[in-house]
C-alpha cells in the first residue's frame, strides 16, 4: 500500500513554544501535577483532547464570516438544521452551545431520582449529567472491551445480555433511555457494530425503551464499520451513518468532534413533544431555539463541517494515522491499547508501570511523565477520572487505568507524531524510575479537571 | 435656523466589510408574519430588512477583533486567550475573579444557584426576563426597588434607572438582611428603556447595603454607555473618561455578571465576574458541569480574544459618544413625528410607548405586540414587544401587567447607517398615521417559560 498522504494542505499555521526539561519540571510542579492546570503555551504537542481542537478547513472559516448574528430565524440556522437532519434524519434539531449542555437538557428532562441510564460506556460530563439530575448510570461494556491489549473489531459493543439483565431488574419503567457512545471514547475509542446498535435497538423495543446515540465520533465509528463489518464495504459513509441513526429515537452531539467545530453540539429527536420541553429548557440556559448559544459564523462552521467529515479520503488519513503511531508503540513493546481506536492511543497505564498501586494514580503519573520529558500534554482516563470513594473513604477504582492521546483533526503532522512515539519509548525504558501521586485537593463532581495533586514521598 | 446636532455621533471608524440585505414586498411581508405567529421573534432574519430585535450579540466587530479570532488558542486548558481576557477584566472592570461563560445567561444561572437560598428576595432595578427567572429557579423572588418614575414614560428625570433606597430599607425591614444575598444593580435598565444608573445613587446604595452586610451584584451589560451618561450628566464627571467612571462604577459592587454580546462588540460570550474568593471557588466549580472547564467556559478560544478586545474598545470615549449619539438622532426624529416615545431616550434603543400610540387597543390584547407586526408589514423593520406578553405569568398564574407596555427599536452597535435610522423614523411615521384601523391579537399557543419568545398570535 501506498503512504496514505492527508487530503488537504496547510493554509494558516499557529507556532509552538518550545521550551527546556526543567522548565516543564517547574511548570509540573506549579500546576499541582495534574496537565489541566498548565497553560496551553508551556505544552508543546497537546494531546489534551480531539474536542474543540481541530483545524477548520477554508471553506469552514469562509462559512465563519458569512455568519449571520440575528437573534432569531439565522439563515445560519436553517443550514446547520439541513447538514444535521441529512446525517440523523431526525425532524427536531436543537443548537447548543456545546455537548455537554445537550446531555443538561435532556437529562433534566427525562432524569432524576430512582432512575438508570443504560450504557456502552458514559463519558465523564455525560455521567457527571445523569448523577446530578439524581440518576444513575451503567456502563455494560462487552467483555472484550475491558481487555486492552487484546485486539477485536467492535470492543465498544455493548453487552446485550447484560443489557437486557440489566432492564429486568431494575425495571423498564425506571429506564429513561439506553445510550450508545459511538465511539467509544473512555473505552478506547473503540466502535460499536451496526450489528450491535441493531441488537441494542431490538431490546429496546421488546420493553418498549427509547434509545439514544452520543454521537460525538459518529463518522469514525461509520467508517469502522465500512472497513471491518461485513456487508458494508461498499456503503458509503453518509449512507452507514443514516443507518445507525435509524435504529436511534434521538442523538446527543458535541460538534467539537467529529464537525471540526471549535465551539458548538446539538440534540436531534423525532419526538416533537419531547423537543418541545428542551425548547423550553434550552431558552433558559442557552439562548433562543434558533441560536442555542452560539455564534451563527459557528452555525454555519458546523453545518460545512459535518459534510467534510464524511469524506472516506479524510476519515482513511484519519483512522490511519492513529495506527500509525499504535504500531510504532507496539513494535517498541509499550503496552497500548489494541487495536488502535478513533480519535486517540490508549496506554495501559496499569501494564507500564505495574509498580504504582491504582491508588496512587498510575495513568497520572505517566501523564506528568510525558509532560515532563517530551512537552506532551495526554490525559488519565482511570481512578482520577471515574474513582470514587467507599464509605470509608477508601478508593474504589476504575475498571481500567488509561493514558489518553488524543489527536486532533488535521492539525499534527507525521514527524510531530514520530516525536511522540519517541517521547513515549524514552519514558517506557525508564519506567520503573516513576513515582505514584497522592491527591491534596479535590471537587466532588468531575475532580480530574481542578484536583490537586503531589508525588507519593 | 435649526440646531445643528445630528453630525455630532459621526462614526469613529470605517466600513471593512459589508453584509447584503433583501428587500421585501408587502405581500412578502404579510406571509412572512402570518406563517411567524405575530411574533417578530419567529420571522426568518432574510426576511427582515432593517433588524431592531435586539442589540446582544448583533454588533459588528472591528478589523481588529477579527484579527483576534485568528488568534484563537482553541487549547481545552489554559488558553492564553483566557489570560488575556481575565487580565482585561481586572484593568477596565477591576474584579479579582473570573468564570467565562458562553453568554450573560450562563453566568446569571451560576450565580443564582450559588448565592440564592429557598425563600431569599432578590431586589432590583425593575426586572429582566432571564434574570429574574433564574432566580425563580434557585428559589428566590424578585422585588422591584427601582424608583416610581421609572414607569412613567413622559418622566424626563435624566437617571430613571436609580434604586429607590426608601422601598430597599423597607424591604430589608420586613424580610431582615439574611433574607437578601445581594441586591442586582442593572446598568442600564433594559425594561425601563435603557435607562441610567447615577453614580450617587450607587454610592448611597453601598453605603446602605454596607451597614446591612449586603452585597451588590451588577448585571453590567451596558455599563460603558451608562458611563456616558453618567459623564454627559452628572456633576463632577464631565472630565473624567468613560474607562474612569465605568471603573468608579463596578468598584461599588461585589461582583457581575455579564453578557458581552452588548457593550463589549462580540457575538457571542459572556461572562461572572467576583471579588469573593468563596462564591469564585464554587462557580469554578459549577461551570465545568454546565458551560465548560473554567479556562473558556464553553467558548471558543477566539471568542475570548475578540471579547478582550472588544472590551477595551467599549470603553473609548469616541466609540460611545456615536454610539448613544445614533440612538439620540433616532429618537430626535421620533419626537418630531409626534410618535409617543420613552423619555429620555436612552442608551441602546427607542422604547415607543405602545399604549399612547394604540390607545384604542386594552392590554389583554397585545397592543406592543400588535404594534411590532404593523411595523414590520409597513417596511420589514423588525421590532421586539416589551409588555404584557414579556411579563410573563405570575406563580400563581395570572398575568403580570407591566406598567410599562413599549416597543423596543434597538439599534446594533456599529451596524446600520443615518440613512438606515431615517428609514425606522419614517415607517414608524406612517404607521402612526393610520393608528385608528388598527386592531389587537389574541394568542393562541402560549409556551411554559419565557413566552414572549415563541408565543404565536392570530389577528382579532
Amino acid at each position: 500500500m501506498k503512504t496514505i498522504i492527508e487530503p488537504f494542505r496547510i493554509k494558516s499555521v499557529e507556532p509552538i513554544y518550545f521550551n527546556t526539561k526543567e522548565e516543564r519540571t517547574a511548570n509540573l510542579k506549579k500546576a499541582h501535577y495534574n496537565p489541566f492546570l498548565i497553560d496551553s503555551k508551556d505544552v508543546l504537542i497537546d494531546l489534551l483532547t480531539d474536542s474543540g481542537t481541530s483545524a477548520m478547513s477554508s471553506l469552514q472559516w469562509a462559512g465563519i464570516m458569512k455568519g449571520d448574528e440575528s437573534y432569531a430565524g439565522s439563515p445560519s440556522f436553517y443550514e446547520f438544521k439541513k447538514a444535521v437532519q441529512d446525517i440523523t434524519h431526525m425532524p427536531q434539531v436543537i443548537p447548543t452551545h456545546q455537548g455537554r449542555a445537550s446531555e443538561k437538557i435532556l437529562f433534566s428532562i427525562t432524569g432524576g431520582k430512582g432512575k438508570y441510564f443504560l450504557s456502552n460506556t458514559l463519558f465523564d460530563t455525560t455521567r457527571a449529567n445523569i448523577e446530578f439530575s439524581g440518576a444513575e448510570g451503567i456502563d455494560l461494556l462487552c467483555e472484550e472491551g475491558k481487555k486492552p491489549t487484546v485486539p477485536a473489531p467492535f470492543k465498544g459493543n455493548m453487552d446485550i445480555d447484560a443489557l437486557r439483565k440489566t432492564v429486568i431488574e431494575k425495571g423498564a419503567a425506571n429506564i429513561p433511555m439506553v445510550i450508545i457512545t459511538v465511539t467509544n471514547n473512555s473505552g478506547g475509542g473503540q466502535p460499536v457494530s451496526m450489528q450491535n446498535i441493531k441488537d441494542a435497538r431490538k431490546v429496546c423495543n421488546e420493553y418498549n425503551i427509547p434509545l439514544f446515540i452520543d454521537a460525538c465520533r459518529f463518522a469514525e465509528n461509520a467508517y469502522f464499520i465500512k472497513l471491518r463489518e461485513e456487508g458494508y464495504q461498499n456503503k458509503s459513509v453518509r449512507e452507514i451513518a443514516n443507518e445507525m441513526f435509524s435504529y436511534a429515537d434521538g442523538c446527543t452531539m458535541s460538534a467539537k468532534k467529529d464537525a471540526f467545530a471549535n465551539i458548538g453540539g446539538f440534540l436531534a429527536m423525532h419526538s416533537e413533544e419531547l423537543a418541545l420541553q428542551c425548547r423550553n429548557l434550552l431558552i433558559i440556559t442557552e439562548g433562543f431555539p434558533t441560536y442555542g448559544g452560539l455564534a451563527g459564523r459557528d452555525l454555519e462552521a458546523i453545518a460545512i463541517g459535518l459534510n467534510e467529515v464524511l469524506d472516506e479520503h479524510y476519515l482513511q488519513y484519519r483512522i490511519r494515522s492513529i495506527e500509525y503511531l499504535t504500531e510504532k508503540l507496539v513494535a517498541a513493546g509499550v503496552p497500548v491499547m489494541q487495536p488502535g481506536g478513533g480519535h486517540a492511543v490508549y496506554l495501559d497505564a496499569k501494564a507500564f508501570l505495574p509498580h504504582i498501586p491504582v491508588d496512587q494514580y498510575p495513568g497520572q503519573s505517566l501523564v506528568c511523565a510525558l509532560y515532563e520529558e517530551g512537552g506532551i500534554r495526554g490525559v488519565e482516563i482511570g481512578s482520577l477520572m471515574f474513582g470514587k470513594y467507599d464509605s470509608y473513604k477508601k478508593l474504589i477504582p476504575a475498571q481500567m487505568e488509561l493514558v489518553r492521546l488524543a489527536i486532533p483533526r488535521r492539525v499534527y503532522t507525521q514527524s510531530h507524531i514520530d516525536y511522540v512515539a519517541e517521547v513515549i519509548i524514552e519514558v517506557f525504558n525508564k519506567r520503573n524510575e516513576l513515582k505514584g501521586l497522592e491527591i491534596t485537593e479535590e471537587t466532588p463532581l468531575l475532580r480530574h479537571f481542578t484536583a490537586k495533586l503531589k508525588p507519593v514521598k | 435656523m435649526k440646531q445643528i446636532i445630528k453630525r455630532s455621533w459621526a462614526e469613529p471608524f470605517k466600513i471593512k466589510m459589508v453584509e447584503l440585505l433583501k428587500m421585501t414586498t408587502p405581500a412578502q411581508r404579510k406571509k412572512a408574519m402570518k406563517e411567524a405567529g405575530f411574533n417578530t421573534f419567529l420571522l426568518k432574519s432574510e426576511d427582515v430588512y432593517i433588524d431592531l430585535l435586539t442589540d446582544s450579540g448583533t454588533s459588528a466587530m472591528s478589523d481588529r477583533q477579527w484579527a483576534g479570532m485568528m488568534l484563537g488558542d482553541e487549547a481545552y486548558a489554559g488558553s492564553k486567550n483566557f489570560y488575556h481576557l481575565e487580565e482585561v477584566v481586572k484593568e477596565v472592570y477591576g474584579y479579582k475573579f473570573l468564570v467565562p461563560t458562553h453568554q450573560g445567561r450562563g453566568a446569571e444561572h451560576i450565580l443564582s444557584q450559588i448565592m440564592i437560598k429557598k425563600g431569599d428576595v432578590i431586589p432590583g432595578n425593575m426586572y429582566f426576563t432571564t434574570t429574574r427567572l433564574h432566580q425563580e429557579l434557585a428559589g428566590g423572588r424578585f422585588e422591584d426597588v427601582i424608583i416610581d418614575i421609572a414607569h412613567d414614560s413622559e418622566n424626563e428625570y435624566v437617571f430613571k434607572g436609580d434604586i429607590d433606597l426608601k422601598k430597599l430599607e423597607a424591604l430589608i425591614k420586613k424580610h431582615g438582611a439574611g433574607k437578601i444575598p445581594y441586591v442586582c444593580v442593572a446598568t442600564t435598565v433594559n425594561m425601563a428603556g435603557g435607562q441610567p444608573v447615577s453614580m450617587k445613587n450607587l454610592k448611597d446604595l453601598r453605603i446602605l447595603t454596607k451597614k446591612h452586610g449586603i452585597k451588590i451584584i451588577l448585571d453590567m451589560t451596558r455599563v460603558a454607555e451608562n458611563a456616558y451618561f453618567v459623564q454627559q450628566r452628572e456633576k463632577g464627571y464631565d472630565k473624567k473618561t468613560i474607562k474612569q467612571i465605568v471603573k468608579e462604577i463596578c468598584s461599588y459592587t461585589d461582583g457581575a455578571t455579564m453578557s458581552a454580546k452588548k457593550d463589549a462588540l462580540v457575538n457571542i460570550g459572556g461572562f461572572l465576574a467576583i471579588n469573593d474568593w468563596d462564591v469564585f471557588e464554587e462557580a469554578r466549580n459549577m461551570v465545568v458541569v454546565y458551560e465548560g472547564l473554567h479556562t473558556y467556559g464553553g467558548l471558543a478560544g477566539r471568542d475570548m480574544e475578540a471579547m478582550a478586545i472588544g472590551i477595551m474598545e467599549s470603553v473609548n470615549d469616541d466609540h460611545i459618544k456615536a454610539r448613544v449619539g445614533q440612538v439620540i438622532y433616532l429618537g430626535d426624529k421620533m419626537m418630531e413625528y409626534g410618535i409617543p416615545i420613552v423619555k429620555p431616550v436612552g442608551g441602546h434603543g427607542i422604547f415607543v410607548d405602545a399604549k399612547k400610540f394604540l390607545p384604542h387597543i386594552k392590554q389583554d390584547d397585545f397592543p406592543a405586540q400588535t404594534l411590532a407586526a404593523e411595523i414590520y408589514l409597513d417596511s420589514g423593520v423588525r421590532t421586539m414587544e416589551r409588555g404584557v406578553v414579556s411579563a410573563g405569568r405570575k406563580a400563581n398564574g395570572e398575568n403580570y401587567y407591566p406598567k410599562l407596555e413599549l416597543v423596543r427599536f434597538t439599534i446594533p452597535r456599529r451596524v446600520y447607517t443615518q440613512a438606515h435610522m431615517d428609514v425606522i423614523a419614517e415607517s414608524t411615521a406612517r404607521v402612526f398615521e393610520r393608528r385608528n384601523k388598527i386592531k389587537g391579537l389574541k394568542m393562541v399557543y402560549e409556551p411554559k417559560y419565557l413566552r414572549f419568545f415563541q408565543a404565536r398570535f392570530e389577528q382579532l
